[in-house]
């Protein structure tokens, strides 16, 4: 397998930071976000062959912050684009047919924020910052956003939080090198934190940059400045944690020796299996699980073989890798070089997965 | 908020948390490149991301004189708990305290806030009565001069705030008026939302600082002393409470004479946290249940002859139950009794009351209690969307029974099941009395302050908040 560059999607000034492919139907809508501060919009040519170089830039989106757009996504009906930006703020976007409008902006965190993502319903979204704190939102009519927790527990810098694919249960990932997941409590009350998936038990043993689902939930990859990815179990029912802090969720396998630089990024693509990474070492690679284990109990004698290194992707540290929703073969990454780049996965057959098991809205 | 950390090792994480950036900017650690330096200066050898012009900028304003970090700074900023911590336990702990009371050249007076009684009373297992005379059994047998009850200074705060709301309301200026017992919110009121919100904060001084007043401006000379030979210490529920006895604005002068103007001193000299009065009775070797209950001093403590304890309803001072009927009462001519019936909004720690005349809403009271809350009766406000005419706000999760300084749970208790235990203690045997009713008020205003809201009330009873700005240590960091 080897990645076929499709497209360099220039127009930044400065590094960018994350990209976000909107879900739903229609010609494929990716947005990119920036240090110059701003949110690009780049749109597919309708029609096109899915590996056409067809994108154009449809927007540059300058309204919301005064600093870095850290990271942006799409709500799962593709409607609004949350971004979380340096300047502590979160911004909201609204596309409405083919424009795409600012319509808010939510205070709260004392200072930057790194991440932001929405839940499977598209009814909460969730911020972290360096400030140690997540912030749980409500999204409300009349474009009305409520603050229903302030979850304090890491003990530095929240780097991202992303939600499981199909429950309520949020999982964030901090420079103090664990990954915690939170849940609503019994009673609805509050939030809290159920589970903390760290050292002295198996755990990252630095900054924790990124996490990311497989499309139904079960697994989880995380990746670090450790230099390794860190593939968990994530099957359990983890809102009933006994008391004793055992985390419900098992470390299943750790993919190290093949990163030598930071991973920044790490993307389980729920359409085609596939685990991508991007690390500072300028390179994108992409894992697969070896499939010739034949084991009774899951997870046991799983490992994970790299299939692909692609070399000098960007000219310096991948910041972002992110998979297509729905075309098994498309790839987009984001880099400190101020270029987004649209890959083509080519050879290798795909163990494409079931589109039943897709959590994405239905009714995009 | 800076100072909850007994809140932050706990177990409840919905409070003012501490943050990163410290208004003092931490010069010593600005270095060049190739190490970045992430949160709390922790060094990460790493080069990437140091390109960014916010981090060049902060960079820019660095300069090589020393740090220098004073009590003041720390009460404008929620950033390091660290050197607030250290200035704490220098200036205000179970240490100093007993080192007062060995020099003995000072009076030293102990005030208990009804909510470390209730802490107590509920870890010892006996009644707040008893509990309190406990307690002044055991100060007394250490030195301390008087014990008294800041439910009686909050009565005082209390009936101000309620001619405060009255005067307001009627000239319909800055509603909502937003509670100011709480230190935790006023510290995070003045640092992150400033003008937008400091005008709404109730001029009215909190119990603690109330007692303060009173104990240094004018009981001391019921106990023959002069105020500079007063030591006041106040036990409390919450570590905040030692960065408002830091205020500058509860520093007062003594009597001035012709040569020298009068000596500054502070209202309130320590404040001690519930768990810090564990840590005391462990050092002198005393068992709390063993201890002898000694008469209660009676001169500044809501307790009657027939030893009945007395106060107002809520775990929180009880201020948006107290002032809501004294507004229906003085502003609509609707006597309201019997309890208050709140109704429970997005969560159980923001409730709100109403009272209607004709169907319509005419006085709009809420309890918002923790920092989600909060969040979002700030945005309400700032957006000009907030119906409320009052608010009690507390930034710590079920309010001042909950606060950081509370004795923890015990090994298998659940936070949950300590709060309600501790509510209840809180209640039992306090008779409910209206706070104009009490007669130590009363005599405080007949011979010393006038009447509730005169010139002099307001002058010894009221306080300020300012706007603190941040400064260049939250840019630090960026990436």
């Amino acid at each position: 397998m080897s990645l076929r560059l499709v497209q360099e999607l220039a127009g930044h000034d400065d590094r960018v930071w994350s990209v976000a492919w909107r879900p739903g139907g229609g010609p494929s809508v990716l947005a990119s976000c920036s240090g110059d501060k701003t949110v690009r919009i780049w749109e597919h040519s309708p029609g096109a062959s899915p590996s056409s170089a067809t994108w154009v830039c449809k927007a540059v989106l300058d309204s919301a912050h005064t600093r870095t757009v850290r990271q942006c996504e799409w709500c799962p009906a593709g409607k609004l684009l949350a971004t979380a930006s340096f300047d502590s703020t979160l911004g909201m976007y609204e596309k409405i047919g083919t424009e795409i409008s600012f319509i808010a902006s939510f205070e709260g965190h004392e200072n930057e924020v790194k991440s932001v993502a929405w839940n499977s319903s598209g009814s909460l979204l969730a911020s972290c910052s360096r400030d140690k704190s997540v912030w749980i939102w409500e999204v409300l009519p009349g474009h009305e956003f409520e603050c229903v927790s302030v979850l304090n527990g890491h003990s530095q810098d929240v780097k991202m939080v992303t939600w499981h694919p199909s429950r309520d249960i949020l999982v964030s990932a901090s420079y103090d090198n664990s990954i915690k997941v939170w849940a609503e409590d019994v009673d609805g009350d509050d939030w809290r934190c159920v589970q903390t998936l760290a050292a002295p038990g198996r755990g990252h043993t630095s900054t924790v940059w990124g996490i990311s689902f497989n499309a139904t939930g079960d697994r989880m990859v995380s990746c670090s400045d450790d230099l390794t990815l860190m593939v968990w179990d994530t099957s359990a029912d983890c809102v009933s944690t006994s008391a004793d802090g055992v985390a419900p969720w098992k470390h299943l396998t750790t993919i190290s020796g093949y990163h030598d630089r930071t991973i920044f990024s790490v993307h389980w693509s729920r359409v085609n299996g596939l685990i991508a990474s991007g690390a500072g070492d300028d390179c994108i690679r992409v894992f697969d699980e070896l499939r010739d284990n034949v084991s009774t109990l899951p997870g046991e004698g799983l490992s994970y073989e790299m299939v692909l290194k692609q070399e000098k992707a960007h000219s310096t540290d991948v910041n972002c890798v992110r998979w297509h929703p729905k075309e098994p073969r498309l790839l987009a990454s984001a880099g400190d070089d101020g270029v987004v780049k649209i890959w083509e996965l080519v050879g290798g057959d795909l163990p494409l997965l079931s589109n039943e098991s897709l959590p994405y809205d239905p009714r995009g | 908020m800076s100072a909850n950390f007994s809140v932050k090792v706990g177990r409840h994480n919905d409070f003012i948390s501490p943050s990163q950036a410290c208004v003092v900017s931490l010069n010593s650690l600005k270095k060049s490149s190739p190490q970045a330096f992430d949160d709390d200066g922790l060094v990460q050898i790493q080069s990437k991301k140091l390109l960014n012009p916010d981090f060049n900028q902060a960079s820019a304003l660095s300069k090589s004189d020393p740090v220098k970090v004073s009590l003041h700074d720390c009460l404008a900023c929620s950033g390091c708990i660290t050197s607030a911590e250290t200035v704490l336990i220098e200036q205000q702990s179970t240490g100093e305290f007993l080192s007062q009371l060995d020099t003995g050249k000072k009076a030293v007076v102990v005030s208990l806030s009804p909510q470390s009684r209730a802490s107590l009373a509920a870890y010892y297992g006996v009644t707040p009565l008893q509990a309190f005379k406990k307690f002044t059994g055991f100060m007394k047998s250490i030195g301390v001069r008087a014990v008294f009850d800041t439910s009686c200074s909050r009565d005082l705060s209390l009936i101000e705030s309620c001619k405060e709301f009255v005067t307001r309301f009627r000239d319909n200026k800055n509603l909502p008026i937003l509670a100011s017992a709480c230190p935790g919110w006023v510290c995070y009121a003045e640092k992150t939302h400033g003008a937008d919100i400091l005008p709404h904060i109730s001029a009215v001084k909190s119990p603690q600082q109330a007692m303060g007043a009173i104990v240094k401006r004018y009981a001391c000379s019921s106990l023959g002393l002069q105020p500079e030979d007063i030591y006041h210490v106040t036990v409390m529920p919450c570590y905040d409470k030692k960065l408002e006895a830091s205020r500058e604005d509860f520093v007062f002068s003594g009597e001035v004479n012709e040569e020298t103007d009068g000596p500054q001193m502070t209202e309130v000299d320590c404040v001690l946290t519930t768990t810090e009065v564990l840590d005391l009775l462990a050092t002198k070797s005393a068992d709390f249940t063993a201890l002898e209950e000694a008469p209660l001093d009676r001169l500044l403590a809501n307790v009657d002859e027939s030893e009945q304890l007395f106060g107002v309803q809520g775990g929180s001072g009880g201020y948006a139950e107290c002032i809501f009927r004294y507004a229906a009462s003085v502003l609509f001519g609707k006597e309201v009794t019997g309890p208050l019936k709140f109704k429970v909004l997005r969560n159980s720690d923001f409730q709100e009351t109403s009272l209607e005349i004709g169907g319509k809403p005419v006085l709009q009271f809420a309890c918002v209690y923790g920092f989600r809350n909060i969040q979002n009766l700030v945005r309400r406000i700032k957006s000009g969307k907030c119906e409320y005419h009052y608010v009690e706000i507390m930034a710590c999760p079920s309010g001042c029974l909950n606060g950081g300084g509370q004795i923890k749970p015990r090994k298998g208790q659940s936070a949950k099941d300590l709060i309600q235990l501790i509510e209840v203690t809180y209640a039992n045997d306090i008779e409910i009395r209206d706070p104009f009713s009490n007669k130590i008020t009363q005599g405080l205003y007949d011979q010393w302050l006038g009447h509730p809201g005169s010139a002099k009330a307001c002058e010894i009873m009221q306080t300020q908040y300012h706007s603190r700005e941040k400064t260049v240590g939250s840019y630090i960091s960026d990436w």
